[in-house]
């Protein structure tokens, strides 16, 4: 008799999801999901708002990646504009996009998958966590408090706050940088840079322990995609995108963002509130990607920081053939390298005599019907779309989010660990934490993935302050 | 001495910004140099793993927030507890509790902590916003604050009590 194994919730992720293994009578597993159960609805409420909202709104779908979406939000209203942002202001987003980053690599690394990384995938559950990491090694624990620390301290000397800045605008930026702001943030940078290349030469150390889960852990070919420079160097901010195949040769490159719906398209499954993106050439499912640190690396012919390019070099030699680096257990890797090569750039924008040019902001009305912003959030691609009204109010909004992007990536990888490690004759806890770990290797922001778009039947209720129903919103 | 004074709590949802808003109010004192400079002031919305580092220089900390919990209007003065198993299931913002066992493990201790909470009458959204039940409890909580720093005499509505672990 068949039957289903349910993780739920998956642990060590952002946000709520359940996995289910169903199994066959032999205990083989037939097929395996990964199921977003939250819905958020940003896509249809945000309708009518007027688009200079669209930044603190969208912003608010998440509490670790608000600057990514407060990014490609004013990029979109840039687009609406039809600006070009002063050069200051560029490098000033930059440099927030760049301590964005920091902050959140090292939480996925630092906090959320070091207790596997550390502790191993069998070790007792109850202690497999972040106590057990500071029992373990309490100094990488300090490290990773103090990244992060000084990942939110950029974000907050940037933009006054560490959760939800408004310093970002259409335009540009609200307010020039001072030099006390840019000696503080400075300052931070030497202990930074020490803590990020001691990680990396440390998990160095380790990786010829995880042969197996690299073996293992989502290595069926996809494509890659990114954002890069004009010239293929890894970015992070701007660009145009490139899409790399599982051999790396360059299926798409220079592709402006404003043109991704050629490249790009979305599907729904009634099994979760997560769209499916995939490469429109080839179709749905087959043209299936991956986005984030593994694809940014992948796809980049240089970094363009001298240690990062350093670790670029290293990161191509984990396997042996010349092609990109297909296994998703080398997301954690690929961190670790964007974190250095974060630092770096940050280092070099803040020494960059024009950063305290006042001239941070371009003002204009709204000039377009149409805005799309594109961005490097630390999960992968990120893209705003608007259409707005004549009076400037939105009247259509696609969010196609990072974690969306992977979405039928991760759905291929917990099969992919399932039958590797799943015996469902024998169940162990062992074996469903490397399913999750998988999981973890994408660093999912699910708060941020739960849109729906298309074709799934839905009830909307809007209810006032006192709970009355103001307004039904229904999809068949 | 050093007090560490964190108030959280989401801006744009009625009374849960008491904590950040009588943060602010605290700070606003301590700019005017009616409150002494060993007090440091934090206004946040959400609690992150990286406020170990300020935790960890602190005697005493005291974090304010609103419950939804407890009768509106009232105010609850809790001791806190590190509490290894208070872990969140969310990784971007954390219990109190859970910080100061964070704070414990890593540096061998933890600061004497309280929990001065104020039930919440209205939940919907605003901005920065209080309803009038809370902008009185508020002050309350600010007396509260004024007690555990050694600076005044508790209000007499507030309870105390020390918070059970789960």
């Amino acid at each position: 008799m068949s039957r289903t194994i349910s993780i739920e919730p998956v642990t060590r992720i952002e946000g709520h999801a359940r996995i289910t293994l169903q199994l066959a009578e032999t205990g083989e597993v037939e097929d395996a999901k990964f199921h977003l159960t939250q819905f958020r609805g940003f896509e249809k409420f945000c309708e009518g708002r007027p688009y200079r909202e669209m930044p603190a709104l969208t912003a608010r779908t998440c509490g670790i990646c608000p600057v990514s979406h407060l990014l490609s939000s004013n990029k979109a209203c840039d687009d609406l504009l039809a600006v070009t942002i002063p050069p200051t202001a560029e490098k000033l987003r930059r440099i927030m996009n760049f301590g964005q980053l920091v902050q959140s690599h090292a939480l996925s690394f630092f906090h959320l998958s070091s207790p596997d990384l550390l502790l191993g995938w069998d070790s007792d559950p109850v202690k497999r966590n972040i106590f057990g990491v500071m029992q373990t090694d309490p100094q990488l624990a300090k490290n990773g408090i103090r990244l992060r620390q000084i990942g939110q301290s950029i974000i907050e000397i940037l933009g006054g706050k560490k959760i939800h800045p408004t310093w970002v605008v259409p335009g540009g930026v609200s307010d020039a940088l001072t030099e006390e702001k840019r000696q503080a943030m400075l300052a931070m940078m030497p202990d930074a840079l020490r803590i990020a290349k001691e990680t990396y030469a440390f998990f160095k150390t380790l990786v010829p322990k995880f042969k197996d889960e690299a073996e293992h852990f989502g290595t069926k070919p996809t494509m890659f995609m990114s954002l890069v420079t004009p010239k293929g160097n890894l970015e992070h901010y701007d660009g145009l995108l490139r899409i790399k195949d599982a051999q790396g040769r360059i299926v798409e490159d220079m592709v402006p963002p404003r043109d991704y719906q050629r490249i790009i398209g979305e599907a729904v499954e009634d099994y979760s509130y997560m769209k499916f993106p995939y490469y429109k050439p080839i179709g749905y499912p087959k043209g299936i990607y991956r986005v984030g640190p593994l694809a940014r690396l992948n796809n980049a012919d240089a970094c363009g920081t001298p240690f990062a390019d350093v670790a670029l070099a290293e990161f191509h030699m984990l396997q042996e053939d010349s092609g990109p680096i297909t296994s998703s257990f080398h997301y954690h890797y690929a961190r670790l390298v964007e974190i250095i090569f974060a630092l770096e750039s940050i280092e070099r924008l803040l020494k960059d005599p024009d950063i305290l040019n006042p001239r941070i902001r371009a003002r204009a009305r709204g000039n377009r019907s149409e805005g799309i912003g594109v961005s490097e959030a630390p999960r992968g691609t990120l893209m705003h779309h608007y259409k707005i009204d004549d009076h400037g109010l939105i009247s259509w909004v696609d969010l196609i989010i990072a974690t969306g992007h992977n979405n039928l990536a991760m759905n291929a990888g917990i099969k992919q660990v399932a039958d590797a490690y799943v015996d469902g004759n024998d169940v162990k806890e062992g074996m469903l934490n490397r399913v999750e770990a998988v999981i973890r290797c994408y660093d999912p922001c699910l708060s941020c993935a739960s849109h729906a778009f298309g074709q799934m039947p839905m009830v909307i209720d809007i209810q006032d302050a006192t709970g009355r129903v103001v307004k039904r919103l229904t999809r068949d | 001495m050093k007090a560490l004074i964190i108030g959280y709590g989401s801006p744009i949802r009625g009374d849960d910004a008491i904590g950040p808003l009588a943060a602010d109010r605290l700070d606003s004192l301590l700019e005017r140099g009616e409150l002494p400079d060993w007090i440091e002031i934090q206004s946040r919305h959400i609690l992150t793993a990286e406020l170990v580092e300020d935790l960890k220089r602190a005697d005493l900390a005291i974090f304010l927030d609103a419950a939804a919990d407890t009768p509106p209007g009232e105010v609850h003065c809790r001791a806190l507890q590190p509490d290894a198993t208070a872990l969140s299931t969310m990784a971007h913002f954390h219990d109190p509790r859970e910080l100061l066992a964070w704070c414990e493990a890593l540096y061998g201790k933890a600061p004497t902590a309280w929990l001065i909470s104020a039930g919440g009458a209205e939940w919907g959204y605003s901005n920065c916003e209080l309803s009038d039940t809370a902008s009185a409890a508020m002050e309350q909580m600010i007396g509260q604050v004024m007690a555990r720093l050694g600076l005044a005499k508790p209000a007499a509505s507030a309870t105390t009590g020390v918070m059970e672990r789960a």
